[in-house]
């Protein structure tokens, strides 16, 4: 009577919806409350870099408090240049992820055609290429041509989290959705997308700090951001020490506080 | 035996499906009948699922047709979409959407889907939350009930469709035991007011309840077809008797 079950050929599916983090290591550490090290070193860098400055623009006004008075223009200007590069970013990810899961050949070949190119290339050498070299062609402003450069860059960084944060969404949510009578692009963009939204924020923001940091580079095409505003600073006095640890103290403090802001961001949509 | 004169609802013909070089259904052919309650058993890998979810297209098929309500479901000039709407499915998983509240759940697909006002799926929506008893819920995330209560909601979204004929995937399956009958209490109702039901269950009680006809399947193939009773009292193949014998 008991027999040896014949071998099935599919076991039963079981989806379980399973917590993912993405991973993508690069930019500041977002500090965790549990992760009591890193939460520490967050405070004694972050008021450390105040207490600092603070105290060099005291006790030091000359040159310091000069620098002080002259690199905040450049502060704008990096804020301005981080934020259109990281909307601009979104957006094109959205697309590469969203390609990178078409079922289309061309579309997906494209996607993940773009995703290995730019990945390839780096991000110095991209905002020489789209300023220098393809202003043969369309000679661009420094601003757009450095938002165009790093939006284009970190697109495809983003495409991959987009892809990776709609993959982790059971795909029983799409098939409840379809069985609905959702077409597919209804069923991502009311079902699909707003679950992944929570998986794709802490990587989303790494990227923007990453992204904050990195903006630094387009000092390079005389956009005068932070660095560059240092730099023309320290050029005219000839105090490059100085300069340079203010420049790299407002960079700790920028940094430091956008990383608490997403994780304290983090901790609400999770606490949902 | 029931053709007497009603409409069928689903008409498949040499249903066949591969996963991979393993062939999950043989040619299986399957008529029901509007109004008819079927309900398809058989050992787990046996095919039933596979089946059903061809049942709106959920599977790619590799051969054969499946009718819907008049529509040949895998003829690409036919708007899977429109079809779907007229075909409620209920998953072992639940899948509800954990992001939208009880009441949202049940009115999102009417207004992206079927184009009802707010106010008009509300309507539809608090109807059948009374209908499965979980109407004190309606402003709840889904996360916060029982799998119990998540299955109930599932129904009640898929009602919301107003569909014409219900699938079943095994929705008690993934229950705690003493849930099973609360889902078990709102299927029966729906099957006493007439729909048209597939379902694929190892809840012998319900469909000696419920069931005009039980399928047997196994190997990708039905193997014997009949009344409840058929499959209380004698089924005929050796495989059906053996999966009878475990289950009861």
């Amino acid at each position: 009577m008991a027999e040896i079950a014949p071998k099935r050929f599919r076991k039963k599916k079981n989806e379980e919806p399973k917590k993912v983090l993405i991973d993508v290591g690069d930019g500041a550490a977002i500090p965790s409350k549990e992760d009591v090290g890193l939460f520490t070193a967050w405070r004694v860098a972050f008021f450390g870099a105040i207490g600092i400055s603070a105290g060099l623009c005291i006790f030091k006004p000359d040159p310091y408090l000069e620098i002080m008075k002259f690199v905040p223009d450049g502060i704008l200007v990096t804020f301005e240049v981080t934020v259109l590069s990281i909307l601009l970013a979104l957006v094109i990810g959205l697309f590469t992820g969203l390609g990178r899961i078409s079922k289309n050949r061309l579309i997906n070949g494209t996607a993940s055609l773009y995703v290995e190119v730019i990945r390839g290339i780096p991000l110095l050498a991209q905002l020489f290429y789209i300023y220098f070299a393809l202003g043969r062609f369309v000679q661009l402003p420094p601003l757009p041509s450095a938002v165009i450069a790093m939006g284009v860059c970190y697109g495809a960084y983003m495409g991959e989290i987009f892809r990776a944060g709609i993959q982790a969404i059971p795909k029983g949510q799409t098939e409840a959705a379809r069985s609905l009578g959702m077409t597919p692009a209804q069923s991502m963009y009311h079902v699909i997308l707003p679950q992944a939204v929570k998986t794709i924020l802490p990587p989303v923001g790494n990227e923007f700090v990453a992204l904050l940091k990195d903006s630094s580079l387009v000092s390079i095409l005389a956009v005068a951001d932070l660095l560059r505003r240092g730099r023309e600073f320290a050029s005219q006095s000839f105090a490059y020490f100085e300069t340079y640890t203010m420049v790299a103290l407002v960079y700790l403090m920028i940094t430091l506080f956008f990383s608490k802001l997403i994780s304290i961001m983090e901790e609400k949509i999770s606490a949902e | 035996m029931r053709n007497d004169g009603r409409k069928k609802m689903v008409e498949m013909k040499g249903v066949t499906k591969y996963f991979g070089a393993l062939k999950a259904l043989d040619s299986v052919s399957l008529d029901v009948y509007e109004g008819e309650k079927v309900v398809i058993i058989g050992p787990s890998g046996s095919g039933k699922s596979t089946l059903l979810r061809s049942v709106n297209r959920l599977e790619e098929i590799n051969g054969g047709t499946i009718v819907v309500d008049g529509f040949d479901i895998y003829d690409p000039a036919v708007d899977i979409n429109k079809v779907r709407v007229e075909v409620g499915m209920v998953f072992q998983q639940f899948n509800v959407f954990p992001h939208k509240t009880v009441l949202q759940n049940l009115t999102l697909a009417q207004q992206v889907v079927r184009k009802r006002s707010k106010a008009e799926a509300e309507q539809v929506a608090f109807r059948l939350l009374d209908k499965v008893g979980i109407r004190e819920k309606a402003h709840v995330y889904p996360t916060k009930l029982s799998g119990g209560q998540q299955q109930r909601v599932a129904i009640a979204r898929a009602l919301a469709m107003q569909p014409r004929l219900m699938l079943f995937d095994e929705p008690t399956s993934a229950l705690d035991p003493e849930m099973i009958g609360e889902v078990l209490d709102v299927m029966v109702n729906l099957a006493r007011e007439g729909m048209t039901m597939i379902v694929v269950t190892h809840e012998m009680g319900f469909a000696r309840e419920v069931a005009d006809r039980v399928i047997f399947m196994d190997y990708g193939v039905i193997l014997e077809e009949g009344s409840p009773e058929h499959f209380f009292a004698n089924p005929t193949h050796e495989r059906a008797q053996q999966f009878m014998r475990q289950i009861l």
